[in-house]
């Protein structure tokens, strides 16, 4: 087991490495000009600030040359100083976001974890519980009545859920605001006297004592909980309810069933944990795809994510920022996969020998 | 530059809105027909309410104002910030010497001055500083901060912020950066590394240059701007945010520049990520920045100790929201009391207007608003021309590596290289393009067609000067006028063939995303095609990068652009469009931009208005006989408020909003 996480863990360095090179090799195939052309949104007013850009950034360069610069970046001849340099945490300077990538990463991820954090029981949980409710009263009412809801729910795209539930919650009966926090919480929380522990902001709330904050923040979250749950039950539901009705044909289940035991035990207790399985694996992908960021309902809910700061990124062309992300989304999707598939192991003793 | 982008989208066409009192949510987003007649039917009311009292609209929070807009500062360094979001906190924050008089663009009032004189040659200005000024962290303001900033603007140069319009009337016509002093050449452009590498003693007199032409009197409380010719322009060009005073003492602590002239060339061209003052602001301004955080929300707080009497706001939030549907919720919940309309969403927001105020061209301002509807909550501005346009830019000459020309001959299948280099071809284009349509398609009939290339109320601009309009029998002639063959003989006479008779093929570039770009483009394909069956014009999007390659190495047989003025003055508009920017763009020829030229530098050294609107008139009639461009039509004003706002200034020119004056009931 420890052999097996170690094997995993050396590996991480080296496909980051190839992450980097597959982003920076795309990045080569724009000529200096359209890569300057990314600084600007406009025709600049003045003729010569294309050749700037390319100036200023060593866009002519040679490719290793601004490979190099772009992991390990340079030093300032007179003072010393190093400028860039992914290797050194620097990650360059978002455009669309005015301040540095790993800052804007920085302050960003955590809205993202807060949200994943109150969001995955509610997407999770309740989708595993419609799946089981759905296999047990197979191509009965609730059945039939659970899928319906669920496949509306994955047939709906994001933002017209979305904008509907802000219609109606927020425009229409005020509950609930779009953003993080209200205002006189966001003045709270810029000033001094509030200390950011974990910067997780309804952690932090607590910490403060402030149950006000705490329950401003959560309002702000429910809208996009609500939206994140209901575009996600139908696949959690879908994969349960086949997983368990699979099981639930298991000759095991019958010998349950044979041994007098109640229902209840036999699918809870007997049936359940082994459905488990692919549900396991699904949520993990999800958890991930959580933290990655969820472009739509961050940018429909104003919520100010990692996932609405990298699609501003992207649709203003802002390559730095976008690498950025793209860096970081890998990141995690490889850190994420080694602890699912670290549990995996865990769960399952099959995986190991493998 | 996201400068005209914002501007296009935002600035233009930003339109603020309210839903506090009756939030009544607008019956669905499509049901204007039935509502448009309800809002054109105040006959029988308007007389009677001149000064409408809409006693019933009240905000939230009259302290605090909200504003949920799209698009961040990209500095708030005043030397650098070059485009509209960080203008406008600039504008509210940090103060120049002179500022706007209310609503007109080209109108000055003193603000950190005084008073100011001129010298008879109008190169010499001073400027009496006002006393008892401070500073947001504490700082007096004195004579030595305003030389001091506008030194290190200059010295900051750079070819991507704003200096080279300081950096013109300073060092002459032509010196639009301050590495040219030290390389008249033009090899240090933007070069931080070879600036620093530069002779020292030529950096020393390139500085000293510069505190020679800008120098400040602690005993007299004066400044003295020592300019390289007279300038028309000047008082227009520090009355924006580049012209905004920075606390010396404040930039020094905070790692800027210290002053000296043995040490600037560190600061040369310094991009924004390298600069202490992108994200912080200590100004004499109505506000302080409070915070910005980015991606969510800038907010100033009131400066209680401001020299004149404190802003009326306590607060303001901007905040940025990126998705309409969001912003028009907040609006409609009374959570925001301006918001950005994108044109396309108007239609859903005219729904809630219950006032209107229209412009009056002739005098030049707003007349008093009207009530249409007493129940609802918004007042709409409507009619004032902006300060940016769209144009077709027609390439004399197009490079050789250009895949749109076709064959690149005049077989039927292509363009020769110098098609537009004919005089009558560029006329047949231009009486094709159909103003009607656009203006209709586009702006929903809310633009006037430009008949020069500067703004109305400029000097030179006459709204009845000679203009091209929609005239396909013109059209035509013009076609049967070209010789592209160049043997002498008129197209429509050649018996060996020309254009008329042979046709020709070519592709028109937009970007992809911009709209009004395809649009313009399929308006004038259109029309030349039908105006003889062997025209044809393909209108090819481009992604963005593609399209300014394409331009910026001239492979466009023509392209559809936008200018955004920096300043309201002609000299802004002229440059660009004959000498500068596009006019190297297009390709024009030497000769052409000589005549050009000449007009120009009489033009911008003019101090007497009447002279220069003959001199500029000159220039418009040249303009229109050779027609190298092919002028658009500028956008009106189509601008929300709350009904319980009062105090808005509505200067085109404004980057944003000018908060000072602004309350809420």
């Amino acid at each position: 087991m420890i052999n097996y996480i170690i094997r995993r863990l050396l590996l991480v360095p080296l496909l980051l490495f190839g992450v980097t090179v597959l982003i920076f090799a795309m990045l080569q195939f724009l000529t200096p000009v359209d890569r300057a052309a990314l600084y600007t949104r406009d025709l600049p007013k003045n003729e010569r600030a294309l050749e700037g850009i390319i100036k200023v950034y060593g866009l002519d360069r040679p490719l290793y040359e601004q490979y190099w610069r772009w992991l390990v970046g340079v030093r300032d001849p007179q003072t010393g100083e190093r400028r860039g340099g992914i290797l050194f945490g620097d990650f360059g300077w978002s455009r669309t976001g005015s301040q540095p990538v790993a800052q804007l990463i920085a302050t960003r991820f955590p809205n993202t974890v807060d949200l994943t954090l109150w969001a995955v029981a509610p997407v999770i949980l309740v989708g595993i519980w419609l799946g089981v409710q759905a296999a047990v009263h197979h191509n009965g009412f609730i059945d039939q009545a659970g899928r319906i809801f669920s496949i509306i729910g994955t047939s709906f795209p994001t933002f017209v859920f979305g904008l509907l539930v802000l219609m109606a919650f927020y425009a229409k009966l005020g509950w609930f605001p779009p953003g993080r926090l209200s205002d006189w919480a966001s003045a709270v929380v810029n000033s001094p006297s509030f200390h950011h522990y974990t910067r997780l902001l309804t952690i932090d709330a607590l910490l403060n004592g402030r149950l006000d904050i705490f329950l401003d923040a959560l309002r702000h979250m429910v809208l996009p909980i609500l939206t994140l749950s209901y575009i996600n039950w139908a696949t959690f539901l879908r994969v349960t309810r086949s997983s368990m009705l699979e099981t639930l044909r298991q000759e095991y289940v019958t010998t349950a069933r044979a041994k007098g035991l109640p229902e209840k035990d036999v699918i809870y207790k007997h049936a359940r944990p082994n459905a488990m399985i692919p549900v396991v694996t699904l949520a993990g992908f999800s958890v991930v795809g959580l933290l990655g960021g969820v472009v739509i309902t961050e940018t429909v809910f104003n919520y100010p994510g990692i996932g609405s700061a990298a699609a501003a990124a992207a649709s203003q062309l802002d390559v730095v920022t976008t690498l950025g992300f793209a860096l970081f989304n890998g990141f995690i999707l490889i850190v994420a996969n080694l602890v699912v598939d670290i549990l995996y192991a865990y769960i399952d003793p099959r995986v190991r020998l493998s | 530059m996201r400068k005209i982008f914002f501007a296009l989208s935002v600035l233009v066409v930003l339109s603020m809105v309210l839903a506090a009192c009756a939030p009544k949510t607008p019956a669905a987003t499509q049901a204007p027909a039935t509502q448009a007649p309800a809002t054109q039917a105040p006959a029988t009311q308007a007389p009677a309410t001149q000064a409408p009292q809409p006693a019933g609209f009240k905000s939230k929070d009259p302290t605090t104002l909200v504003v949920a807009v799209f698009g961040e500062p990209e500095t708030l360094d005043p030397a650098l910030a070059y485009e509209t979001a960080g203008g406008e906190i600039i504008q509210n924050v940090y103060e120049p010497l002179i500022f706007f008089k209310g609503d007109q663009p080209g109108e000055f009032v003193p603000l950190l001055a005084e008073s100011w004189t001129i010298s008879e040659d109008g190169t010499t200005y001073t400027f009496k500083i006002r006393q008892g000024v401070k500073f947001h962290e504490g700082g007096d303001l004195t004579p030595e901060d305003v030389a001091y900033t506008f030194q290190r603007g200059l010295l900051f140069g750079g070819t991507h912020g704003p200096q080279w319009l300081l950096a013109e009337p300073f060092f002459g016509v032509g010196i639009d950066d301050v590495s040219l002093l030290v390389d008249p050449e033009g090899n240090l452009y933007d070069d931080r590394e070879g600036i620093k590498a530069a002779d020292p003693a030529k950096l020393l007199e390139a500085c000293q240059k510069v505190k020679d032409a800008i120098v400040a009197d602690n005993e007299n409380w004066t400044v003295t701007m020592k300019l390289a010719q007279p300038w028309g322009p000047f008082l227009a060009t520090i009355a924006q945010t580049w012209g905004s005073i920075m606390d010396k003492e404040w930039v020094v602590a905070n790692g800027g520049w210290d002053g000296s002239c043995e040490t600037w060339q560190n600061y040369y061209a310094i991009p924004s990520e390298e600069d202490p003052f992108t994200t912080i602001a200590n100004g004499t301004g109505p506000f302080k920045l409070d915070h910005w955080t980015q991606g969510q929300e800038i907010v100033l707080v009131r400066n209680e100790n401001y020299w004149r009497e404190p802003a009326k706001l306590e607060r303001v939030v901007i905040k940025q929201v990126n998705e309409w549907g969001t912003r028009f919720t907040m609006l409609q919940a009374g959570d925001a009391d301006f918001v950005a309309v994108p044109p396309e969403n108007r239609s859903q927001v005219d729904e809630l207007v219950g006032e209107r105020c229209e412009f009056d061209l002739n005098a030049n301002t707003y007349k008093p608003c009207v009530e249409v509807d007493p129940n609802k909550p918004l007042r709409l501005y409507i009619g004032q021309p902006g300060v940016t346009r769209t144009d077709i830019f027609l390439n004399f000459n197009i490079a050789e590596t250009s895949n749109y020309v076709g064959s690149g001959k005049l077989d039927g299948n292509g363009i020769p290289r110098d098609f537009f280099s004919d005089i009558h071809i560029r006329k047949a284009f231009a009486y094709c393009f159909d103003w009607d349509t656009y203006i209709q398609d586009v702006f929903n009939g809310e633009a006037v067609q430009s008949p020069v290339v500067s703004l109305i109320g400029m000097p030179g601009y006459e709204a009845d000067a000679p203009k091209y309009s929609f005239d396909q029998a013109k059209c035509e002639e013009e076609f049967k006028l070209a010789d592209v063959d160049k043997d002498g003989i008129p197209a429509g006479e050649d018996p060996e063939g020309d254009v008329w008779t042979t046709g020709f093929r070519l592709q028109a570039l937009y970007n992809q995303g911009n709209t009004t770009r395809q649009t313009v483009s399929e308006i004038l394909a259109t029309n030349i095609s039908s105006v003889n069956d062997k025209f044809v014009i393909e209108t090819v999007g481009l992604p963005w990068p593609a399209f300014l390659r394409t331009i910026r190495n001239k492979e466009a047989p023509y392209f559809v652009s936008g200018w955004l003025e920096d300043i309201h003055d002609p000299h802004n508009w002229y440059v660009p469009y004959m000498i500068g920017t596009y006019a190297s763009r297009q390709g024009l020829p030497a000769e052409l931009k000589n005549q050009f030229k000449e007009l120009i530098n009489k033009g911008v050294a003019e101090t007497d208005p009447a002279k220069r609107h003959e001199i500029y008139k000159q220039l418009n009639a040249l303009y229109y006989e050779n027609v190298p461009t092919i002028l658009l039509a500028v956008a009106t004003s189509h601008a929300y408020e709350p009904r319980y706002v009062e105090g808005v200034i509505r200067n085109p020119i404004f980057p944003g909003f000018y908060y000072y004056a602004i309350s809420k009931k």
